[in-house]
């Protein structure tokens, strides 16, 4: 499985954890990885640290992720690399994310 | 699962059937060798368990024939056999049977035995089901991306021809990802420009193209203002698009004194080649369009110069992930290269040929994986 979800209730934290190609392949699995939940938290991780790539499918799912959590949560994209930091900047993603 | 049973001893083939039969299997048996091959021509067998001495011919040919006879389809044939010296069964395997099994038998080994080569066949026929299935979805995508393509081709004819000002390359990829690139020049003089990357492939990514060609060649005839023009497409693409799709693009208008007037988002920069040979950028600062809902859409837009000799080259992020075939990126460093080498020609329409061969030069033999588009225009002819 290339998407584990970790829940830390005492922080109200959930982490979403991608391993390798953060493609359209994961559009399923990474939508279910956050509406899956049963109930809503203050913020939500997802960690990139193990991702090689990204396309432009990735930062689709992920605006769909914003959309669909409430705005007052924030979202943060930790550990990218050089390259897809790139990406996501180049796409401003700042003004919806939290980059780390 | 069917089990076709050959032995000439009345004992084994009832042996066998009780044995097939306590794991489910549907049991044939016969005592020879013709009974045998129309057996398993009109019995279509899953399994064949068989002696290699029958009435009539030899265990060996009868399983050359089998194999021939099954084609694609796996069906194993296990021998069960007396002789079991290494030379026979060594000829049992070379014929291209699947396993051998010693007479006597154990009843606890044979089923085992038998429920493994049962499994293998389940796996083996779900495999087919689930390729015949795939192979059926990828013709459908296949198909879907060749009408993507022709709606896109469609579009592109409307957009001005290559010239001494305007040279658009774009090159397909076989799985197509959304590019778009339209030039036309006003009644004013102004040459509006729009090259765009939507997210996606396939269909998907040209329903959102349609609408956009649309709105462009309106605020050509229009004359309307690019940042209500950015305005006008972003709004579009919130309504037409679901929320995980948008386009990345430059929104472009050289005046005939060569003032550019652009909206960038999403985009890698773009260069001005300039006639000195230096670089300079047009950096994309906005969230690419069909994410911002209306309210917060950012229209402001950036200027530059397009003086004489000067080039303005735009591309698509396909460039720039243009792989060799050492699957390396072309990158930005080499891209900057190709452009000052390239565009250092008088004539525009040269300079693109010579910057499409750099990059053929550097994909070689490597399959390209997503569309490339690269427009070049200049607001002096130099010719």
């Amino acid at each position: 499985m290339s998407i584990s979800v970790t829940v830390n209730e005492e922080k109200d934290l959930v982490i979403i954890n991608i391993i390798g190609s953060f493609d359209f392949s994961l559009f399923n699995d990474f939508r279910e990885a956050y509406s899956s939940l049963t109930s809503t938290y203050k913020s939500y991780v997802v960690d990139m640290s193990m991702v090689e790539y990204l396309d432009s499918a990735a930062l689709g799912m992920l605006l769909s992720m914003r959309n669909a959590i409430e705005l007052d949560s924030t979202i943060r994209l930790e550990g990218a690399n050089d390259f897809i930091k790139n990406i996501l900047m180049i796409s401003r993603f700042d003004k919806r994310f939290d980059i780390q | 699962m069917k089990l076709l049973c050959v032995d000439s001893e009345p004992v084994y083939r009832e042996i066998i059937s009780l044995c097939a039969e306590s794991v489910g299997a549907k049991v044939k048996s016969v005592d020879c060798f013709d009974e045998a091959i129309s057996a398993f021509s009109d019995f279509a067998p899953d399994i064949v368990i068989l002696d290699v001495i029958i009435k009539g011919g030899s265990g060996i040919d009868l399983v050359k024939q089998m194999k021939t006879m099954s084609g694609n389809r796996f069906v194993p044939i296990i021998f069960l056999a007396s002789q079991t010296s290494d030379a026979v069964m060594g000829s049992c395997f070379q014929c291209g049977a699947d396993d051998f099994i010693p007479k006597p038998f154990s009843e606890i080994l044979f089923n085992i035995r038998l429920k493994t080569h049962m499994r293998h066949v389940e796996l083996i026929k779900e495999m087919y089901r689930k390729n015949k299935a795939l192979t059926y979805y990828q013709t459908m995508i296949e198909r879907e991306h060749e009408m993507a393509h022709h709606v896109l081709d469609h579009i592109q004819t409307r957009s001005e021809r290559n010239s001494e000002y305007v040279a658009i390359t774009r090159l397909s990829a076989a799985s197509f990802n959304g590019d778009l690139a339209l030039v036309k020049t006003r009644s004013d003089g102004a040459r509006l420009a729009f090259v765009g990357d939507f997210t996606g492939h396939g269909l998907p990514a040209s329903i959102g193209a349609l609408p956009v060609m649309q709105a462009f060649f309106d605020a050509v005839d229009d004359l309307v203002d690019i940042n209500k023009l950015a305005e006008r497409i972003n709004r579009i693409l919130i309504s037409v698009l679901p929320d995980y799709m948008f386009c990345a693009g430059y929104l472009v208008l050289v005046d005939p004194n060569g003032k550019i007037l652009y909206w960038g988002g999403g985009m890698p920069n773009a260069f001005i080649r300039r006639s000195t040979g230096e670089l300079d950028y047009l950096r994309s600062n906005h969230m690419p369009l069909g994410i911002l809902p209306v309210r917060e859409f950012e229209a402001d837009l950036q200027n530059d110069k397009l003086d004489t000799g000067d080039t303005l080259i735009i591309m698509s992020d396909g460039v720039l992930e243009l792989k060799n075939t050492s699957e390396e990126m072309l990158g930005s460093d080499r891209v900057e290269v190709i452009i000052n080498a390239s565009y250092a020609e008088k004539s525009l329409i040269t300079a693109q040929k010579i910057a499409e061969r750099k990059l053929a030069e550097y994909q070689g033999e490597s399959i390209q994986l997503d569309d490339i588009t690269l427009l070049a225009l200049r607001s002096t002819c130099l010719q």
